[in-house]
């Protein structure tokens, strides 16, 4: 089964701080998955394992049935151009437009600037801010700067999208319909998971929900697809 | 839900199937240089001040090693135009006959690297010599000419001191010559000069190009510092290392050929002041003033020149900064 398997992975900062321990998780490709847990539980090592910013201390990490534990780095771009990536801070580019920041991952990817201009808009379109696609993020509410982060995430139609805590800085109101967003991208075939602490926002979606105590998984709603 | 490590040995699969390059087209790849270049710009806009700093630094920096450069390309043209009128003087015993001169200046003429015989007789030296000295009636009381025959033979520019000896040797060990001076005392010191000016310019440009190198360096770091969360954002979104190091590399050719553009307005600057003390300088000694060596081509080697060093100065802080950025 083609998807994400997480096998028996552990990781321990150079500091001694145990983020992960012996974790084995398998996530099938096209379902979406909540990973929560209290601060500190190892949601944002998760994704960064999967990210590749850090590298596991044992275990290995499936992804497509690659162990990406053992790619090179030359091969990291290739790999991280199949994701996409919601943080709970945003990173937008404060000096460029929304167009610019959502256009980024395609960019990067060479895509031609017509059919860039033409996915850029979709996506602009698909979060309901298409009308600012000139502003710069600064002249955003937070919640406009989260939507425009989750078009920047969807833009390159990635195979995994990962949020970490995508509706940290939102009110409840917000918070719905970012994670409405994420449901109608899972509905295109993409795996989605996302960490977030919001036990009763991510219970009202019904979907898995993985729950990481002390870097071990305390609970598994089970498997879905 | 959990599987053992062993259950997924069998179908591992290798990352270039799973996730291939694809191929850049050329088109892209244009674009990505000409928007870099165009964010490079705009980033030295927004910091114009410090781009300033900077190029003026680097700029004292390169100016003096190319300083030193034109001055001693003039003094190579000093050399060669000076070159061009060495040779000896040949001066034969008074009385002797007068065919001997002739004879032998023939004779010399034939000589590999003579390209000039001149033979003075004593009448003709007297002559010259009243004329310049102004006591020709000094030497029109001693009642006879005391000068000799004198034969002043010029050499190629391209033969060396060695061979202007040994043909000045030759020419004193002949019938009748009493002496043979060869005048190659400016043409050594001048080379010893230039020597010794080429290695100061070496040295110099070593040194200055390497603090040249560190300005740019130290610049291209603050700039990297100042755009690392961007920097991170394009790791996590799938740039490559050459894609994100490109613009600091642009940045750096920018701050490098910058400051070679200012250390040519500083030398042509301080030429401009020096021109006209130079010009009574030379015209003292009856030459006008030909200043060699600031021209195009090494305006176009000087701007090159800090382009490479700016290039070195960022590729070695983009390589020290951003190897381990989003790159675990």
């Amino acid at each position: 089964m083609p998807g994400i398997e997480f096998l028996s992975v552990g990781k321990r900062f150079d500091n001694g701080t145990e983020a992960l321990a012996d974790v084995s998780v398998s996530i099938a490709e096209g379902s979406m998955v909540f990973l929560t847990g209290h601060s500190g539980a190892g949601k944002s090592t998760f994704l960064r394992l999967l990210l590749r910013l850090e590298t596991t201390t044992h275990g290995r990490i499936l992804v497509n049935d690659v162990d990406i534990g053992r790619l090179a780095p030359r091969r990291l771009p290739c790999y991280r151009r199949h994701l996409g990536v919601v943080f709970q801070d945003h990173q937008l580019l404060g000096e460029r437009t929304v167009f610019d920041n959502v256009a980024l991952p395609l960019r990067v990817a060479g895509t031609r600037e017509r059919e860039t201009a033409r996915r850029v808009r979709g996506a602009l379109s698909s979060v309901g801010l298409l009308e600012k696609e000139r502003m710069l993020p600064r002249t955003l509410s937070a919640g406009e700067r989260q939507r425009v982060g989750i078009a920047r995430a969807v833009v390159n139609r990635p195979k995994i999208l990962l949020a970490d805590e995508p509706t940290g800085n939102l009110d409840p109101g917000l918070s719905k319909t970012v994670m409405g967003l994420f449901r109608v991208f899972k509905g295109t075939g993409s795996t989605v998971i996302i960490a977030s602490h919001d036990i009763a926002l991510i219970q009202d979606m019904g979907e898995r929900i993985v729950d990481l105590a002390a870097g071990r998984i305390a609970g598994d709603t089970g498997t879905n697809s | 839900m959990s599987k053992s490590p062993q259950t997924a040995e069998p179908h591992a699969k290798r990352p270039a199937q799973v996730w291939p390059a694809e191929p850049r087209p050329w088109r892209a790849a244009w674009r990505d240089r000409v928007r870099t270049l165009r964010e490079s710009y705009a980033f030295i806009a927004r910091n114009w001040l410090s781009t300033l700093l900077v190029w003026l630094l680097i700029g004292i920096a390169l100016a003096l090693p190319a300083a030193l450069y034109v001055i001693d390309a003039n003094l190579a043209r000093a050399a060669r135009d000076w070159r061009g009128s060495v040779g000896f003087s040949a001066y034969f015993e008074p009385g002797i006959d007068s065919t001997v001169p002739a004879e032998f200046a023939e004779a010399l003429a034939q000589e590999p690297g003579v390209v000039h015989v001149e033979l003075v007789t004593p009448d003709e030296a007297l002559a010259e010599f009243q004329g310049r000295a102004g006591i020709g009636e000094a030497v029109a009381a001693l009642g006879r000419n005391p000068l000799p025959a004198t034969i002043r033979a010029t050499v190629s520019p391209g033969i060396g001191p060695e061979r202007l000896r040994a043909l000045a040797q030759g020419a004193a060990a002949s019938q009748g010559v009493d002496e043979a001076v060869v005048e190659t005392t400016w043409l050594e010191r001048l080379a010893a000069i230039r020597e010794v000016a080429a290695r100061v310019v070496g040295i110099v440009a070593a040194l200055l190009g390497l603090g040249a190198i560190l300005i740019c360096s130290a610049s291209v770091r603050l700039a990297i510092e100042s755009r690392l969360a961007e920097v991170t954002l394009l790791a996590l979104v799938g740039a490559d290392k050459r894609f994100i190091r490109r613009p600091f590399f642009y940045l750096g050719v920018i701050y490098g050929s910058g400051g070679a553009l200012v250390a040519a307005m500083l030398l042509s600057g301080s030429l401009m002041w020096l021109e006209e003390p130079l010009a009574r300088l030379f015209a003292s000694y009856g030459e006008g003033l030909h200043l060699a060596g600031f021209d195009p081509t090494f305006l176009l080697a000087l701007l090159l020149c800090g382009g490479v060093l700016g290039a070195i100065g960022a590729a070695t802080a983009s390589h020290q900064r951003l190897k381990s950025v989003a790159y675990a």
